[in-house]
């Protein structure tokens, strides 16, 4: 491998090591177990939804609705729990809620022939109405049930356990996607849709999917931000629209370049989230960390450019 | 070479900016929403206050995320910060951080955010007596008959209790009719939304309204553009709403401006007083409850119209 190979292939992963090892020097605490354990807790929101978006992105479609889906799925939960249903079915029914914003964006896509780019900000949009329609705009609060705050705020030991269900939500994601057949069929669909077609493979299916996987990814990360926060909004994940595209488009730059892959949408979430948490400890204020995150959006659309463009423009 | 320098360079300010930290007390400010000018205000007052003790302050803005509040509080409290003073925080939502902050030993004062048992105490106005001020103020104001527009705001604590009083005392004076409400839902692009919500309003009940309550003077204003490129004057509609500040004051005075009074909150003297509570308590050792026996430090607001406006603009 060339040295211009290996810095094409790992250059943002060892920028990463970089930003990691200088602050463990620099920024005050940055590398004490509790901090340490508290960016993996801050990075499992954002992983979960830049792994979704991934799927999508892998099948060459955009998923601008995930922040959207995410935050009408977490005011399903909320409503559900505030009116005393059992919390394992507001999650089954926050999760539900999740498929059905993505099987809803599969057939916009693959049925409708709507581009996604354009039809999951009409869903998006929608979400947006609905979360607005259940809440009448004021968010769902209450001190709820323990066992279900567990997920987000338990502790095993010292390990926070949204850290364990996201490395376990990684794990299935990373396998499903790079040694499944399904996992495959997908990559196929995305990097060439009319040869996969021809070769066998169902890449309407596969859209779909992919767009659901989307769904779901938003459904989980709305069960655990309503956990860990204890209520319910209706853009509680706004925030998270910016963050994990730009999570997902720094994982398209290392491991395998130009292309969207789970582990470099994890790393990127965790560069992303290491570098918000070292900027606090370090004294940055504010507003640093808005123009850090645009830089890094605009480098990694720079390196990545090929794919989005592939993935924005397939009209 | 260059890239290698940039890196010295960047590793030398980290170094200084740690360095210049020591010793000074360290204290976190957080605004839960800084796009709203009554959060920024208060939390560039608390920071300007703290610089003038010599404290090293570090200002972070949570964006209206609640997930960021959450995130920015963990990393102060793994920073180890000497204090924070969060304005507009919710306690509730933040529990876990709160009580991970008292466990740290880190003593939390908010303002305009409600009381929390992990907490010293919430720094407020007392938004019952400023929001039946105003919408007393509003109705005398029509010689409380006619009809009126409200524009309200439910998902923030303070702002919905403005209009559950105002709905109180409408209640209570039956002869002004509330000819149409609407409620600002969207807080990110909360302007758009006011806007578009309320010209439809002005329109649909052109001429048969003599007064307009907001919620917060954010809305009041855009309420007030409104109405002047509907073509009104001053006098011809009330325009009433709450919060204060050197805009509001300057339209209050403006011969041009429906605006017509404001429950002014003293942000600025609630950031210094929480800054100065902060000394006393976590700097000074005095006991808190000598200084604050309860939950909440209440902070009078002045109601501020054309008889009193000039004491304020600056």
């Amino acid at each position: 491998m060339t040295l211009k190979k290996i810095v094409e292939t790992y250059g943002t992963f060892l920028a990463g090591i970089v930003l990691f090892l200088f602050l463990i020097a620099f920024a005050p605490n940055f590398a004490s177990t509790a901090n340490l354990l508290n960016v993996l807790k801050q990075v499992s929101f954002l992983s979960i939804l830049a792994f979704g978006f991934t799927f999508a992105l892998i099948s060459s479609e955009l998923d601008l609705s995930f922040a959207n889906v995410c935050s009408l799925s977490a005011v399903v939960i909320g409503f559900l729990i505030s009116t005393e249903v059992a919390w394992p079915l507001a999650i089954v029914a926050g999760l539900a809620t999740g498929i059905a914003a993505g099987l809803l964006n599969g057939f916009l896509v693959t049925v409708l022939k709507v581009p996604s780019l354009i039809s999951t900000l009409g869903t998006a949009s929608v979400a947006n109405g609905l979360a607005f329609m259940i809440t009448g705009g004021v968010a769902f609060v209450g001190r709820w049930d323990p066992d279900f705050l567990y997920l987000g705020r338990g502790k095993i030991g010292p390990v926070p356990v949204i850290i364990l269900f996201t490395l376990a939500i990684f794990a299935v994601a990373l396998v499903l996607s790079t040694q499944t057949r399904t996992g495959v069929h997908i990559q196929a669909t995305g990097e060439n849709e009319e040869a996969a077609r021809r070769s066998g493979i169902n890449t309407r299916g596969c859209k779909v999917l992919a767009l659901t996987l989307s769904g779901l990814a938003a459904g989980l990360t709305a069960v655990f931000l309503v956990a860990n926060l204890s209520s319910a909004a209706p853009q509680m994940a706004g925030d998270f629209m910016l963050n994990g595209i730009a999570a997902t488009l720094l994982g398209m730059t290392m491991f395998t370049p130009a292309k969207a892959n789970i582990l470099g949408s994890f790393v990127g979430a965790l560069i992303i989230v290491m570098l918000s948490n070292g900027l606090v400890l370090l004294g940055a204020q504010y507003y640093i960390q808005d123009i850090m995150l645009g830089i890094i959006i605009i480098a990694s659309v720079a390196v990545s450019a090929s794919v989005l463009k592939r993935a924005a423009f397939a009209l | 070479m260059k890239k290698f320098n940039a890196l010295i360079a960047a590793a030398g300010l980290a170094g200084a900016l740690a360095a210049g930290q020591a010793g000074a007390f360290e204290l976190g400010v957080v605004a839960f929403q800084m796009s709203a000018e009554t959060q920024a205000r208060c939390a560039n007052t608390v920071g300007a206050e703290a610089e003038k003790l010599g404290w090293t302050t570090q200002v972070l803005n949570s964006n209206g995320a609640l997930e960021t509040h959450a995130s920015q509080l963990d990393n102060l409290i793994q920073k180890g910060v000497d204090g924070m003073i969060l304005c507009m925080s919710k306690p509730v939502q933040f529990d876990a951080q709160f009580l991970a902050a008292k466990e740290a030993g880190i003593p939390v004062i908010t303002i305009s955010s409600g009381a929390s048992p992990h907490t010293l105490f919430d720094v407020t106005p007392n938004e019952y007596v400023m929001a039946s001020e105003a919408a007393v103020y509003l109705l005398g104001s029509m010689n409380f008959e006619g009809n009126v527009l409200l524009q309200k705001f439910e998902s923030n604590t303070g702002a919905r209790i403005r209009g559950e009083v105002t709905d109180v005392v409408l209640k209570e004076n039956p002869q002004v009719k509330v000819l149409g409400e609407h409620s600002m839902a969207r807080t990110k692009s909360w302007q758009d939304d006011v806007r578009n919500g309320m010209s439809a309003l002005i329109l649909q009940n052109a001429g048969n309204f003599q007064g307009i309550w907001a919620s917060f003077d954010g809305q009041a204003l855009i309420i007030d553009d409104i109405l002047r490129e509907s073509g009104l004057k001053k006098g011809d509609v009330s325009l009433v709403s709450i919060d204060g500040g050197q805009e509001v004051f300057a339209r209050i005075k403006d011969p041009e401006s429906m605006m017509t009074a404001t429950v002014a909150i003293p942000f600025e003297d609630m950031a210094a007083k929480s800054v100065d509570m902060m000394k006393q308590i976590a700097v000074d050792g005095k006991d808190k409850a000598d200084l604050v026996p309860g939950p909440y430090l209440f902070i009078p607001a002045t109601l501020v119209d054309k008889t009193n406006v000039d004491q304020f603009l600056k």
